[in-house]
């Protein structure tokens, strides 16, 4: 049950955790020895985790904070 | 000749020789010496017995095969000393020589030195590698692994170096999704080494907000002094402790610091950073799209493999042609049909048989005479029956008249026939039995045979 994951969950998972499981979840398929009904959720979650590490791919901000001056104040 | 010899001392024109006092004659030796040599020497030699007084001076020799000269180092010169003189080991030194008069010795007073054969700073170095080292700060168990895919990403280097921009390039053009925060440091000269080493602890403490995956401290090249810092013990204990990961990025590929050796990676230039600290995003891309195909494709076989495996049981008889099976199902139908048929028949063809038996029988059964049969003996029964009661009868009669005789005889009136008599309670007509039935004064009345009645008074119990 560990592994089913909601979409809930999955929008939270950091990219690091996402590309994890999204590659467990690939050699898990591709082992076979799954039932169709499994596969088919392992399909569906797969296709969320690679929507979600999209989004964060196309994130780029570029964006330079510098956190220095903090300790001043 | 042998007359001259023993005759030469007694010469008495010699003048007398002068006597000096000890001070006097070590001030001598001393003016001489420094009449005879350079005010500044250098001397190359081998320290041996090195001490330094908790004052900070230092005593050591300086020796080589044949000689030895005692040495001292004040502390204020010792200071600027950046590698640790050994016992053995050959430097250069730069100094005077002097006599110490107390001791009566000359000694060199050195100034500066530096290793013979490398650079001071070389030595320096070498000397802090293989102490860190022989302490642990290097192995390899203590280092942490990077993360793959850092998104926030620390940078501990000086604003004004060409570094900062190196290394903000060459993340961003692998990786354009990390968040870089950047920490402004002195990378060089005084207190720098000092101040490297609390922005790294700085960052640790604050990393609960800041949530760097890992941090680059680094600068770009220079010369040895100028990298000098990140060979500081300073920084390299707060590398160490780092909770973060630390990426060093210090000066060109050929420059080795102390920070690389301890940090988690190394990056050979500030420009490479980005190759150890990021992946590539067209990479990682790539990845996701065959992962999103295998799983496609995945997918699409299951379902393939089990549509043609429906199609297989589809492909059996039954399915292939369902009407086989209402076919088969009619047949039987039919036959279970037939079979009803055929014993429905004989089962009314049965009842038909049993009906006629019956029938037949009935035939030969003729009411008329047996109903004058029955008159017969209904007849028979009636005389019967009179006979019996009026028999009966007339013993029950006298048995009657018996028991009501018995009966009478019993009964109280009778008894009073016979001359007994019951006495009552006047008032009450309570039978009195006893004395206590009555009081003195009561009236009685006594019940004679034939309803007679005497009433009485009470006047003694």
């Amino acid at each position: 049950m560990s592994d089913k994951t909601n979409n809930n969950d999955i929008s939270k998972l950091s990219f690091e955790q996402a590309i994890k499981k999204l590659t467990d979840i690939v050699s898990k398929i591709e082992d076979g020895q799954i039932s169709l009904e499994q596969s088919l959720s392992q399909y569906e979650q797969g296709m969320e985790l690679i929507k979600h590490c999209r989004e964060i791919l196309q994130k780029a901000e570029k964006k330079i904070e510098e956190i220095s001056k903090e300790k001043e104040k | 000749m042998k007359d001259s010899l023993f005759d030469e001392p007694k010469e008495p024109s010699k003048p007398k020789a002068k006597i000096y006092t000890v001070s006097q004659i070590t001030s001598l030796i001393k003016v001489s010496l420094e009449g005879a040599l350079p005010g500044q020497v250098t001397i190359t030699g081998e320290i041996s017995g090195f001490k330094r007084h908790s004052s900070g001076h230092c005593y050591f020799d300086l020796k080589d095969e044949n000689a030895i000269i005692p040495c001292v180092m004040w502390g204020s010169d010792f200071t600027k000393v950046k590698f640790k003189p050994e016992n053995g080991l050959a430097i250069l030194t730069k100094g005077h020589i002097d006599v110490y008069p107390p001791q009566g010795k000359y000694q060199f007073y050195a100034e500066s030195m530096s290793p013979a054969g490398v650079g001071a700073l070389q030595l320096a170095f070498e000397q802090m590698r293989n102490r860190l080292e022989a302490e642990g700060l290097f192995s390899e168990e203590h280092k942490k692994p990077l993360p793959q895919y850092p998104l926030r990403i620390g940078i501990l280097t000086s604003e004004s170096g060409a570094a900062l921009h190196d290394i903000v390039d060459s993340i961003y053009n692998r990786w354009p999704v990390a968040k870089l925060l950047f920490y402004d440091v002195p990378v060089q000269g005084e207190g720098a080494a000092g101040k490297i080493a609390a922005a790294i602890k700085d960052v640790n403490k604050r990393n609960t907000t800041l949530k760097l995956d890992v941090i680059i401290v680094g600068r770009g090249g220079g010369s040895m002094e100028d990298l000098w810092a990140f060979n500081e013990e300073a920084v390299a204990r707060a590398i160490y402790n780092s909770k973060i990961p630390v990426i060093s990025a210090v000066g060109h590929e050929v420059d080795f610091t102390i920070a690389d050796f301890v940090a988690d990676a190394r990056a050979s230039t500030p420009t490479k950073a980005g190759m150890i600290a990021v992946p590539d995003i067209k990479e990682v891309l790539q990845q996701i799209d065959s992962a999103d195909k295998r799983i496609k494709a995945n997918a699409e076989s299951a379902i393939k493999l089990s549509a043609q495996r429906l199609k297989t049981i589809l492909a059996a008889a039954v399915f292939r042609n369902p009407l086989v099976i209402i076919q088969n199902r009619g047949q039987s139908l039919d036959d279970f049909e037939n079979n009803m048929a055929e014993s429905a028949k004989s089962f009314v063809a049965n009842i038909r048989k049993v009906l006629q038996r019956y029938f037949e029988m009935l035939l030969k059964i003729e009411p008329h005479r047996l109903i004058a049969d029955k008159k017969i003996a209904i007849n028979n029964y009636q005389n019967r029956l009179s006979q019996k009661t009026s028999g009966l009868l007339a013993f029950v009669k006298l048995q009657i008249e018996t028991q009501a005789g018995k009966l009478s005889a019993c009964s109280p009136k009778s008894i009073l026939n016979r001359g007994y008599s019951i006495a009552k309670q006047a008032i009450t007509g309570k039978v009195i039995t006893s004395p206590a039935d009555v009081n003195i004064g009561d009236s009685i009345i006594t019940e004679l045979a034939n309803e007679n009645i005497i009433e009485s008074k009470v006047t003694k119990k």
